[in-house]
């Protein structure tokens, strides 16, 4: 009757295997089989004879690391530093602010208003970066723009907002929570839905104020969640968001020593030299460095609390 | 039984003040969150003459229906795409949401002894990728996937992070006792899963099928990669970002391409043209959304009007 | 089970039947084209198959790339070997660049070919071509894309808006005595006269710069924002230069200094757009307001018989192109526009014959150009071509395509047109370094590094959006910490090889 310590192969394993089996086996055709292309990093591709790709693949020669020494440029550190910075900043303002978000909307009693913002919420996710910049142009733009008018109908002279770096943290910043905000606390609020609301008239019965419960019951009930999209937002802190970088200031080159972060270097690289051994390079860079990443944000949460963490 | 669920709601929620704040705080923020797409239909509406002589404007100088007859003119190509966005989102989210569910719910089962196995598999590949070309080589070459609208909907069909979201919502909603109860019930496995298990993680379906019909919805880049012949599958995200793309590239290489570019140029919609798109896009995956949203807000009020 | 069995079976040799049968018709090869606009080809490719099928022995299929979409497409085919693309678009600045991808051994090295199957096509393009085409590729040197007769020269040109240049009190021929460090009496009148929201000189930043200093772009050097230059003879375009067969570094001479001083007093006093000084927005602004006729001076790179374009027909000024020096050929220009036989296709032979007919035979230049007579074009009493509405369905970017030269002259060009393209072309003076390409292989970090720098200086200053008093002197400390004399050296020494 007792289960033995070794546990043995079962058929209730067996029935849930075939429940993972169309993904894992669209994970192995999809996602791992292209991962033999990784050598491309390592590689001088060219075209080989016969020209199929994976003789190409097999046979060019090897470089060692010579792909990377993209590295070298003196704007790395620019770069680096730029999106390590932005990511880190944002990870924390997008969690506050849209568990914060959630939460206001999981408390309101007006259903039909929490209904209406939720919606409203969303709709910067379906817009898509290039369509933002049209409307960060029309407050900045030089000649037409709503700020530089304002400023010429003051008299005052009107900032060159594409050519000046100062105001463009600030810009990023607003045009990122903007769009993420709203997405991620729909996911919050999601998780607070599925709280058992047995334990908040069990808090009620014990005399918790609503602030309390929300502390008490609320946030240790979406800390999964919460914990879960942390690490991953963690794993991606070295991979920015290319749209926003890219199309929100214009492509504009005085605005580089804040805007310059590794996915534009990579495509303004790629765009001029075409070296394919340089963006899988850079690929795997920003691979290695996430998963390291990962490992140590998930070790730490591990420590915390072992429910919570990826793995 | 009245009196005693208005002593809850007294309990149960905040004061009014706290109320108003709260409404402040998202009202502005949904504000601000509406406001640019409600730019984009102004735009939609605005003469060419006022882009040129103005820029984008919320007041533009004189309006204009053109970029919307010239999007009905588009006539079959529109419709046609249209309808296709319609499909691959609706057979997209169907597959994509089965595959999802089934995948994540044995790695929220604790006893499943190859759990961490497949979590890993999935998860890995979150932060390892093959790459553009390699990945192509195998979707084209092995897989078949050109020309078709199967080419659109297999390389998206799986996503780890809607996994790990979802294992989450198992984790979070699911009580553990509850599988414990139906296997030791002697119920199978799928049973469990579909009549036990489902009914309680709603709300997290709803979220996973939102996230992938937004996936498939906004999807252009497969097309781009996949589809070189059969113009006749594409969808409408795409129509559009090839108009865009065609603007870019002209912009780009006017220099190198000279009085050609300049006569390609002519030829390329106008922005009013490309925002009308942007409105055909957008209105009916919003309109989709409070379908979604009945399941996510359903339990909305738990912690506060009960009932 | 077994019903099913035979079933699979049974579909299998039906599916080998046919297999075999389809194998008796002709195979098929494809062709990947750039920038056009096809949304039915039914019709062209019908009557084109019925044509070539004895003359080429295959039939043809078209990818129609889009001028956004090609780069991507054609890269992904090549590099994954995809045997699905037989000829592909090619020249000197799209993505799968004609020196680099030969080199690499993407392109089929074609001097056997055209030695068996293209005496008529060595007939039908100027011998110049050939030569431009000739390269050090995978399999040495040789011939590795059949190279386009279009506009083969370089030409940069004021675009002046003659309506208003007369309203300042002007003439077309005090404009030609200007040089651009007079213009801005010229600038300074027109805003008097438009108003303060005019902005008087409309120009592409990056074109103005070489036409007021004369540098050249070299080809094989970075690709959005060039580095390096050689300079024109502004006299006589194939004599050298003022500083002799050399490469430079065009940012650090006293020319670049002096113009993008002016540029800087023009930008300061309100004649230049400040959105052209933005990347993504530079050639929106310029395109829209060229549309409008709201300017004075332009710049254009200009092509033979462009005035008499629609683009410039509908602006409501009279326009005039005043060329900056005779037209050159250089290799950017004799590598603008190739078609190239990838190394995976399975059929090198008949593509081949294909694009030496393709060149060669009016016939199917028209047809696979200007579409069906009848359905998309008819001949007008004076046998010029005139488009009917059917043509928004097809219209194929003539240049991309192949020699342009062989097609009838349509109604809005006149009668005559192709013939005074030609003799124009055939005019044009050769810069004495033209076929030196750069390999950039050895220097790749180099110039991925001086890239970002330029394109964080260039266009603005070009503008005259920065000071150069204070940026310049960053720019040019920047350009040398990524490496800058290392990649002219580079340069240098194979241009010294290469003029031997």
């Amino acid at each position: 009757m007792k289960v033995k310590p070794m546990r043995r192969w079962s058929w209730k394993d067996f029935w849930l295997i075939t429940m993972v089996l169309p993904g894992a086996i669209w994970l192995l055709l999809i996602r791992y089989l292209p991962m033999l292309g990784v050598v491309i990093a390592f590689k001088d591709y060219k075209a080989q004879k016969p020209n199929t790709f994976w003789n190409n693949l097999m046979k060019s020669k090897w470089v060692g690391l010579k792909n990377f020494a993209f590295l070298k440029s003196p704007a790395t550190v620019t770069m680096i530093r730029n999106t390590l910075l932005y990511n880190g900043v944002w990870i924390v303002l997008v969690l506050v602010l849209a568990v914060t978000l959630a939460v206001m909307m999981s408390e309101l009693k007006n259903r039909f208003a929490a209904k209406a913002y939720q919606t409203m919420m969303f709709f910067p996710y379906f817009l898509s970066w290039v369509v933002a910049s049209y409307f960060v142009l029309a407050f900045l733009d030089p000649t037409s723009g709503m700020i530089p008018s304002i400023q010429k109908s003051l008299g005052l002279k009107p900032t060159q907002f594409y050519m000046t770096t100062t105001w463009w943290p600030l810009i990023l910043t607003i045009s990122n929570l903007w769009k993420n905000v709203g997405y991620s606390s729909v996911l919050y609020l999601a998780a607070i839905t599925g709280i058992d609301t047995t334990l908040y008239e069990a808090a009620a019965v014990d005399g918790a104020t609503k602030r309390q419960q929300v502390w008490h019951v609320t946030l240790p009930g979406i800390r999964p969640m919460i914990v879960i999209l942390l690490i991953m937002s963690v794993g991606k802190i070295f991979n920015a968001d290319f749209g926003l970088f890219y199309n929100v200031p214009q492509n504009s080159g005085p605005l580089y020593p804040v805007t310059q972060v590794i996915d534009t270097y990579v495509y303004n690289t790629y765009a001029n030299t075409h070296n394919l051994g340089m963006s899988a390079a850079a690929g795997l860079l920003q691979s290695v460095v996430g998963c390291v990443c990962i490992v140590i944000t998930n070790g730490v949460v591990r420590r915390i609390d072992a429910e919570s963490s990826l793995f | 039984m009245n009196k005693q669920q208005k002593n809850q709601v007294a309990l149960n929620a905040f004061g009014p003040g706290a109320q108003a704040l709260f409404h402040i705080v998202l009202g502005l923020f949904a504000l601000a969150c509406i406001v640019p797409f409600l730019f984009v239909i102004i735009i939609s509406f605005t003469s060419e003459d006022s882009i040129r002589q103005i820029g984008y404007s919320f007041m533009p100088l004189s309006w204009s229906t053109q970029a919307y007859s010239y999007v009905f003119q588009l006539g079959d190509a529109l419709w046609r795409s249209y309808f296709n966005s319609f499909l691959i989102t609706v057979v997209g989210t169907v597959l994509s949401v089965a595959i999802c569910v089934l995948y994540s719910y044995p790695l929220y089962r604790k006893d499943f002894k190859y759990r961490n196995f497949f979590n890993f598999l999935s998860f890995f590949t979150m932060i390892f990728g093959g790459g553009l070309v390699p990945t192509f080589v195998v979707c084209k070459t092995l897989l078949g996937l050109s020309d078709n609208y199967a080419a659109l909907i297999v390389p998206l069909l799986f996503s780890p992070f809607n996994v790990i979201v979802m294992r989450t919502f198992f984790q979070t909603t699911v009580p553990r006792e509850l599988i414990e109860a139906s296997t030791i019930d002697g119920a199978g496995e799928y049973r469990t899963l579909l009549q036990i298990v489902l009914p309680v993680v709603k709300p997290g379906i709803a979220t996973i099928a939102l996230l992938n019909a937004l996936a498939f919805w906004n999807e252009w880049f497969l097309s781009l990669l996949y589809i070189t012949k059969n113009m006749n599958v594409i969808p409408l995200q795409y129509l559009l970002m090839r108009m865009q793309r065609n603007a870019d590239f002209l912009a780009k290489n006017s220099a190198m391409l000279g009085a050609d570019a300049a006569q390609a140029a002519r030829n390329l919609p106008s922005q009013s043209l490309k925002m009308a798109l942007v409105v055909f896009i957008v209105v009916p995956i919003a309109c989709a959304y409070p379908f979604f949203q009945r399941y996510v807000v359903a339990g909305l009020t738990v912690g506060s009007v009960k009932g | 089970m077994k019903k099913i069995l035979s079933i699979v079976l049974a579909l299998a040799l039906l599916l080998t039947a046919m297999s075999f049968a389809l194998a008796e018709e002709l195979p098929t090869i494809t062709i990947m084209f750039h920038g056009s606009n096809v949304t039915d080809d039914s019709a062209v490719l019908e009557a084109v198959n019925a044509y070539i099928a004895d003359k080429v022995g295959a039939k043809l299929e078209v990818v129609w790339g889009t001028w956004g979409d090609f780069d991507d497409k054609a890269t992904n085919a090549l590099l994954s070997g995809d045997t699905g693309i037989d000829m592909v678009f090619t020249c000197s600045w799209s993505a799968d660049e004609y020196n680099t991808y030969a080199k690499n051994g993407y392109f089929v090295k074609l001097d056997d070919l055209i030695a068996e199957y293209g005496a008529d096509l060595v007939a039908a393009i100027p011998e110049s071509l050939m030569q431009a085409a000739t390269i050090e590729g995978a399999e040495g040197m040789g011939i590795y894309a059949v190279n386009g007769f279009k506009d083969t020269a370089t030409q940069n040109t004021w675009d002046v808006n003659v309506t208003l240049l007369n309203e300042l009190g002007y003439t077309l021929d005090d404009f030609k005595a200007m040089s651009f460090y007079d213009f801005g009496e010229l600038f300074a009148k027109a805003k008097e006269l438009k108003g303060d929201a005019f902005y008087p000189f409309l120009v592409e930043p990056m074109v103005l710069e070489r036409m007021v200093t004369g540098s050249i772009i070299v080809a094989g050097d970075s690709g959005s924002t060039n580095l390096l230059s050689l300079y024109l003879n502004q006299d006589d375009v194939s004599a050298e230069g003022p500083e002799g067969n050399v490469i430079l570094n065009k940012f650090a001479t006293d020319e670049y200094r002096k113009f993008v001083d002016k540029m800087r007093e023009y930008y300061e006093a309100g004649y230049v757009d400040p959105s052209l000084a933005v990347a993504e927005t530079s050639n929106d602004t310029r395109t829209n307001t060229q549309k409008t006729g709201e300017y004075l001076i332009g710049t254009q790179s200009y092509a033979f018989g462009y005035e008499y374009s629609a683009d410039v027909l509908d602006r409501g000024i009279e326009v005039a192109f005043v060329p900056c020096t005779d037209p050159y050929v250089d290799t950017t220009a004799s590598q603008g526009a190739m078609v190239a036989i990838s190394t995976a296709s399975e059929h090198p032979v008949e593509s081949f014959k294909f694009l030496a007919l393709l060149n060669s035979d009016p016939t199917l230049m028209t047809l696979l150009n200007y579409g069906v007579e009848g359905i998309h074009y008819n001949l007008n009493a004076d046998g010029l071509v005139e488009f009917t509405d059917e043509r928004a369905n097809y219209s194929p970017w003539t240049n991309g395509m192949g020699n342009v030269t062989i097609l009838p002259d349509t109604a809005a060009e006149g009668a005559g047109f192709r013939e005074s393209f030609k003799a124009y072309y055939a005019g044009a003076k050769a810069i004495p370094a033209l076929g030196y390409v750069f390999d950039n292989a050895e220097v790749a970090n180099e110039m991925a590094a001086l890239g970002t720098v330029a394109a964080q200086y260039a266009l603005a200053l070009d503008a005259g959006a920065l000071d150069p008093e204070t940026t310049l002197p960053d720019f040019l400390a920047a350009l040398d910490a990524a490496g800058m004399q290392t990649y002219l050296d580079a340069a240098n020494a194979q241009l010294a090889a290469y003029l031997g």
